[in-house]
């Protein structure tokens, strides 16, 4: 429900009364005084309808006050000659206070069954990500406990080799693990709106250098070709953000492609932003699906290959959140190119270093 | 020295952490001393004086932080954190509060021990002096003499400037707030996009490939890094 600051519902009653007032003098030399009066509580129920108790009893009584002086006699004072106009004003008052509280009952069962159903649809989220996350992180702890107990209680049996292979199996699922919880607490943090950009002057050629490194041995396998121009302009975002989009397209490739795969990693300047792609040269998808992987917990094809279908998503949200746009096409001779754009903004001055001087 | 094993306290509240440390430590000749909670690493710090502190930035009485803060008002101890946050923000933090570096949970033992050496050596002068040895460059930071391949790289002062403050912290991170104000003074502490050009303009002197560095390093939204050979 909206909001209004707290006096409007006052006001709301004041000018209500007041274009009665107006009314019941223009009817006044044509109308009985009840007709005037029905006016009256005609105003009064509106207010009522719309407003808490406090405006509608507010109503009430300027409508009284308002009645009595200009139309009751004797007219220009506030006495009353006749007792039966005091009924008048006590059923008036009573309307206010019935209608008021009718309302608000209206107004409140309206407000709880809003918040039934965005809770509804907060359960229906939540219901998919658990599936989701149960799913994704089964498999890894199958193969913790069944290694790790292995380890524990029948480690001497095992030769040095058979060691090294189930605690590296341990390390390696481990790390999968804690990827798909950060991945989940990303796209929740980006979801509920919490992130705040703290931009800042980047250079892409680090970005991409330092993606590189962090997925260097997820990437040994695969040929990884660097297409970034030297003489790049820095762009202003929220560098550990876009590092976390364009490390979530290298991550697919080396996921969904198989070793040996040329995925090149492209930036281009356009006139008004740079085109950043990944470029996966092992990679089929029918046109329809280009879409739709961008969703969340959708996966390129029913697939045992990992990843819990959030890495696209959450580049896309990240690439929003900085004005640009991220999207997925088919490379003419097979193979399929994701790419993210960033606006450029005029680069700040530097200024020049004298030239140095001479060494004696 | 005294002792010749290097002894390393550990704050850290969690028990199972403390335990693959304690057994990692260990096996790498280190000795070890152990706090569960801020209160007693202060304590233990100035007890145990010992060569190198690591501190858990989640612990439960009180913050990591001020565990920093307290061992800094009477020490120069290497400080590394251990956080559990991503957020760059709990680390900058922690860097400004006085740490020399941080390791993110999880980690693997070979990051830290890599960080633990770093922080060791950290203060000891080294034993070539200002040489910087980085595969096929060489570069003399007290002659201010660059070379690569053999032959001679012209450096411009600020590049020699930042590629000093980087190597008087050779393995660690150092903000980019510290490296803005240690080579173009406190009034440019925010012109990140100097940093930017410059580390560029070194790379591309220093390193075989500027894009893929392999010494000049990136630490995406906190600093940058100088990686030396252990």
């Amino acid at each position: 429900m909206k909001r209004r600051f707290p006096g409007s519902g006052y006001a709301w009653a004041a000018a209500a009364m007041a274009a009665c007032t107006l009314a019941g003098l223009a009817m006044r030399p044509r109308f009985d005084l009840v007709n005037v009066a029905m006016v009256y509580v005609l105003g009064v129920v509106v207010v009522a309808l719309r407003n808490t108790r406090g405006p509608a009893i507010a109503a009430a009584v300027l409508a009284l006050a308002a009645f009595d002086f200009l139309f009751v006699p004797p007219q220009g004072t506030f006495t009353v000659d006749d007792v039966q106009y005091l009924l008048t004003f006590a059923i008036l008052l009573a309307i206010a206070l019935v209608v008021s509280h009718l309302g608000e009952d209206v107004r409140r069962r309206a407000q709880a069954q809003a918040a039934l159903r965005v809770e509804a649809e907060t359960e229906r989220i939540r219901a998919t990500l658990l599936a989701s996350i149960s799913h994704d992180l089964r498999t890894p702890l199958a193969v913790m406990t069944g290694a790790s107990s292995t380890l524990a209680e029948r480690g001497e049996k095992l030769d040095a080799a058979e060691r090294a292979a189930l605690a590296k199996s341990i390390f390696e699922q481990s790390r999968e693990m804690s990827d798909h919880v950060s991945k989940v607490l990303e796209m929740t943090r980006l979801e509920t709106g919490s992130i705040v950009l703290e931009r800042d002057w980047a250079s892409l050629a680090e970005i991409a250098g330092s993606v590189l490194r962090r997925l260097a041995e997820r990437l040994a396998a695969r040929r990884v070709m660097l297409e970034i121009p030297a003489d790049l302009p820095l762009v202003r975002v929220d560098a550990p953000l876009v590092e976390q989009a364009l490390a979530n397209l290298m991550e697919n490739a080396a996921r969904h492609t198989p070793p040996g795969t040329v995925v090149r990693l492209r930036v281009q300047r356009a006139p008004e932003e740079l085109v950043v792609s990944v470029e996966n040269f092992g990679a089929e998808l029918p046109e329809a699906d280009l879409e739709r992987i961008f969703a969340k917990f959708e996966r390129g094809v029913a697939e045992s290959s990992g990843g819990m279908g959030l890495g696209l998503a959450i580049c896309r949200a990240i690439v929003r959140l900085h004005g640009g746009r991220a999207w997925a096409e088919r490379i003419a001779g097979g193979g399929i190119a994701f790419r993210f754009t960033l606006p450029l903004e005029p680069a700040p001055a530097m200024p020049p270093e004298p030239a140095a001087v001479e060494r004696p | 020295m005294t002792e010749a094993r290097p002894s390393i306290l550990l704050v850290e509240d969690e028990p199972e952490i403390r335990r693959f440390l304690r057994a990692t430590l260990a096996s790498e000749g280190y000795r070890v001393v152990e706090s569960p909670t801020g209160r007693r690493g202060s304590i233990d710090a100035a007890t145990h004086k010992p060569d190198l502190a690591i501190v858990d930035l989640g612990l439960p009485d009180f913050d990591g932080l001020e565990v920093i803060r307290r061992i800094r008002e009477w020490s120069t101890m290497p400080i590394l954190v251990l956080s559990a946050r991503v957020h760059e923000r709990s680390k900058i933090e922690a860097l400004d509060a006085g740490a020399d570096d941080y390791v993110t949970k999880p980690f693997a033992v070979g990051e830290l021990l890599a960080r633990i050496r770093a922080g060791l050596r950290h203060g000891v002068r080294s034993p070539n002096g200002a040489m910087l040895e980085l595969e096929d460059a060489a570069v003399d930071l007290e002659a201010r003499k660059a070379t690569r391949g053999g032959r001679e790289v012209h450096l411009t002062p600020i590049e020699f400037r930042l590629l000093s403050a980087l190597a008087r912290h050779a393995g660690l991170v150092v903000t980019q707030r510290q490296l803005l104000t240690e080579v173009w003074g406190p009034t440019h502490a925010t012109d990140t996009h100097y940093l930017r050009i410059y580390m560029k303009q070194l790379r591309d002197k220093l390193e075989k490939d500027p894009i893929r560095p392999r010494h000049l390093l990136t630490e995406t939204g906190v600093g940058y890094r100088l990686a030396i050979a252990d």
